[in-house]
């Protein structure tokens, strides 16, 4: 969640929100959220779990 | 039920001195969805209020206050880390308990460095985005 965090206070053009799956079971359900962390870029569920720092970038920026 | 043990206040309290900037919480409240089966009988939204507050008394530069049905906030209960009182678009959607609380102290303490902990090259990846990205991260409290 902190490197979500971190690209948002850095880039004005990133905004990231991280959202208590179990309190939000309706979007939860939208997204298939299954296992977490579980990441949407754009609306778009893109992958779980946790990776490297320079990982996380080269997905965000790819999706 | 304190929020956090006395070992974590005063870890959580030596993160804070070391601020640059002030961090302003705010935390919205409106209509909350029914939670998942198991949640219990929580108020979600007077914990927000409990978990902001316990926070700001862990550092003079942590403050927060409560809105109703804020800009920009479309779920509740929600809390928006804003560094210097800016939304610079970070937000954690629902109530951050357990584990999850860390998450929260992590972001109050990064949003309150002048400079990033990102590497270089992140940094510079980040400088060349010439899109708006919009990052949810779908966590649990365990």
């Amino acid at each position: 969640m902190l490197l979500a965090f971190r690209c948002a206070l850095v880039s004005e053009r990133v905004a990231a929100t991280a959202i208590e799956a179990n309190e939000f079971p309706k979007l939860s359900q939208e997204f298939g959220v299954y296992a977490v962390p579980r990441i949407v870029v754009d609306g778009e569920p893109r992958w779980d779990g946790a990776v490297p720092e320079a990982e996380f970038l080269r997905r965000m920026l790819a999706a | 039920m304190p929020l956090l043990r006395p070992e974590e206040q005063a870890k959580v309290r030596d993160w804070f001195a070391e601020l640059e900037r002030p961090i302003e919480l705010l935390v919205g409240l409106g209509p909350e969805e029914t939670p998942r089966a198991g949640s219990g009988d929580v108020d979600f939204g007077a914990e927000m209020i409990r978990v902001c507050e316990g926070l700001a008394e862990l550092g003079d530069r942590v403050t927060y206050r409560v809105e109703e049905e804020p800009e920009g906030f479309p779920r509740f209960p929600a809390v928006s880390i804003r560094p210097d009182g800016r939304d610079v678009g970070v937000r954690y959607d629902g109530l951050p308990w357990g584990y999850e609380l860390g998450s929260l102290v992590g972001g109050i303490v990064e949003a309150g460095r002048e400079e990033s902990t990102l590497r270089p090259d992140s940094l510079a990846a980040l400088g060349e985005i010439d899109r708006d990205v919009a990052l949810d991260v779908f966590v649990t409290p365990t």
